[in-house]
């Protein structure tokens, strides 16, 4: 028989809800989302924290959660595209998304909206270049990134309202 | 997926370090794991044991020597936290320039300017700016900490001259004198730089002549590299008799360099560039002493 | 990847030729080579290989196969093998020509180095310089050997 592989408790909190979550310390964030909690709405694509469709927001900060261990979010807040909305409002990045046509399969989505989102908080009024420097790490193999590029720009006029 | 380890949360270095050789090549020191679990993940290094660097405390700290005015960076500070540092912003904003070109805002939120110098992959960019302003590292280990000239810390690719068991703690960086200004240009269309030049320009109070120089240049071979013949060929000479001959002095860098192949591009095209951007380097440093380009 | 390293020698060919031949004595000049056996002699061999290049390591068991001896002149090898905890594998085909040359012989290793796998894809330029290292101490390896072999048999 195997040797008992090692287990640990961590406790944080996703999407605002706070779990305590028996572990292995190798669990990978994005396996402990989409496989424990059911969250599927992060995406795993190139599994190398390249493109981006694994973004989460831990205590507000994007990561690649393909490459980032569950043990590391002890004591954080994670959240994932699942907690943007409120209820039935979505968050403004969400609505520019829609209103500009900014995806089209939809797998970088998640992740550009979170990127976006925190882009936001942290710079309210971007350049064009900021944001194309800030969300270069986000690929996208449908759009060529104009219609994105604009909804964001939208949004941040809207968050300012 | 990644194979099953434990994880240690040492208090301190010295008990990290105690931990590494006592578990041996089976154990391996973990900040942000941009690196180390990337290569965990491919299979590429295995470990039955991470010694988490993040549970010693305070060594993530970013500040100025009183004594000397030498800027501390401590090795667990993210490329994040030194892109946005206000210390950072007043007294070395190069620096901050160059974090803000790592990788993509994910990796800088969770990598370690430390992992990133240990993992020396020869395709980073802190390490050619350190090397050019003479910046020197921190070893810790069970047995004492020693401070090391940047020059002599790496050594090859993925090889550094860390001691299994020390742990990087700080690095420190010289404060530039009133007259050095430095440059780093970064070439490439991927996230790790293709080549990178770093360059620290001393000119003479007058402004005048090439007090000093020093040039390193990173991706071109397995490890960061100093360019001592173009800073032979510059230092001691007037300005505008460089500037005239950049062509020469950019191709001294032919003599310092063997460039490797790889997927970033050709020994012969790599060579080309280094000289190219050694000229744009220098006409960069040149001009921030005018006040363009600050 | 192609590599062509010569060596030259105070030492008849014929003699090189017996060095040569022994193949398992050949294998060992091979850097990293920790054991080389015969299986069929002059036909097949077995061994291992190990190189590390910084924190990262590679084993290739090999199996060498004899492609074509015509004494004194040619020996041709290929050795193939796969390190499975890297996912690569390696096939590197050895083609030796030895010549008389005024005062002794002069020996040309030319070899062909083909990797697949993980570590082809990721450590391309690494690769490159550590299988030119190797070759380089391959011959010196040898050279060191039959210089060895010129002393004794006098």
């Amino acid at each position: 028989m195997a040797p008992p592989r090692p287990v640990m408790e961590v406790a944080l909190t996703v999407n605002g809800g706070p779990h305590v979550l028996s572990i292995e310390p190798c669990a990978l964030l994005i396996d402990t989302l989409r496989d424990q909690l059911g969250l599927t709405g992060t995406k795993r694509s190139c599994d190398v924290q390249v493109c981006g469709a694994c973004t989460v927001l831990v205590n507000g900060a994007p990561v690649s959660a393909c490459t980032y261990l569950t043990y590391e979010a002890r004591g954080k807040a994670v959240l994932t595209i699942e907690g943007l909305a409120r209820g039935d409002e979505v968050h403004p990045v969400q609505q520019a998304f829609i209103d500009h046509a900014a995806f089209q399969c939809g797998f970088c989505t998640p992740g550009m909206i979170l990127a976006a989102a925190a882009l936001l908080r942290e710079i309210p009024h971007p350049s064009v270049e900021a944001i194309a420097h800030y969300m270069r790490g986000n690929l996208c193999r449908c759009t060529g990134y104009t219609k994105i590029l604009e909804a964001i720009q939208a949004a941040s006029g809207a968050i300012a309202r | 997926m990644l194979r099953p380890f434990e994880i240690h949360q040492p208090a301190s270095a010295a008990e990290a370090s105690r931990l590494r050789g006592a578990l041996g090549e089976e154990a391996a020191f973990y900040a942000g794991g941009t690196e180390l679990l990337l290569v965990m993940k491919e299979g590429l290094l295995r470990y039955a044991h991470l010694i988490d660097l993040k549970t010693i405390g305070g060594l993530d700290g970013i500040g100025v020597d009183a004594t000397t005015g030498a800027l501390c960076l401590g090795a667990l500070a993210t490329h994040a936290a030194i892109e946005h540092s206000p210390v950072v912003a007043e007294r070395f904003p190069l620096l901050a320039e160059v974090e803000r070109s790592v990788a993509n805002v994910r990796v800088k939120n969770v990598g370690t300017l430390g992992g990133n110098l240990c993992f020396a992959e020869p395709h980073a960019d802190p390490g050619p700016l350190f090397l050019a302003c003479e910046a020197t590292v921190r070893l810790e280990g069970a047995a004492g900490a020693r401070d090391l000239p940047i020059g002599q810390f790496f050594v090859d690719a993925y090889q550094t001259a860390r001691a299994p068991e020390e742990v990087l703690t700080q690095i420190r960086v010289p404060r530039f004198g009133p007259h050095t200004r430095g440059v780093y240009l970064r070439f490439g269309w991927h996230e790790r730089p293709a080549l990178g030049v770093a360059l620290a320009l001393t000119l003479d109070p007058g402004h005048t002549q090439v007090a000093d120089l020093r040039v390193a240049v990173g991706g071109v071979t397995l490890r960061p590299t100093r360019l001592r013949g173009v800073e032979d060929r510059a230092r001691g000479r007037g300005l505008d008799e460089v500037l005239a001959s950049l062509e020469t002095v950019g191709g001294a860098a032919a003599g310092d360099v063997r460039p490797t192949s790889d997927l970033y591009g050709s020994a012969e095209y790599k060579g080309a560039m280094v000289k190219v951007f050694v000229r744009r380097a220098f006409l960069g440093a040149a001009a921030r002493f005018n006040g363009s380009g600050g | 990847m192609t590599f062509e390293k010569e060596i030259a020698v105070a030492l008849e060919v014929e003699r090189v030729w017996a060095f040569l031949w022994d193949v398992e004595r050949v294998a060992r000049c091979l850097p990293g080579c920790r054991e080389a056996r015969a299986i069929v002699p002059h036909q097949r061999y077995a061994a291992v290989v190990s190189e590390q290049v910084g924190p990262f390591k590679v084993r290739f068991p090999l199996d060498i196969r004899v492609l074509e001896a015509d004494a004194p002149r040619r020996l041709k090898a290929e050795a193939s093998g796969r390190d499975p905890a890297m996912g690569s594998s390696l096939r590197v085909t050895l083609d030796l020509l030895l010549e008389a040359n005024g005062t002794g012989s002069r020996l040309v290793i030319h070899s062909e180095v083909g990797l697949a796998g993980t570590l082809a894809t990721l450590g391309q330029g690494i690769i490159q310089q550590q299988a030119d290292g190797i070759m380089t101490r391959f011959a010196e390896a040898m050279r060191r050997e039959l210089e060895a072999e010129g002393r004794a048999g006098c």
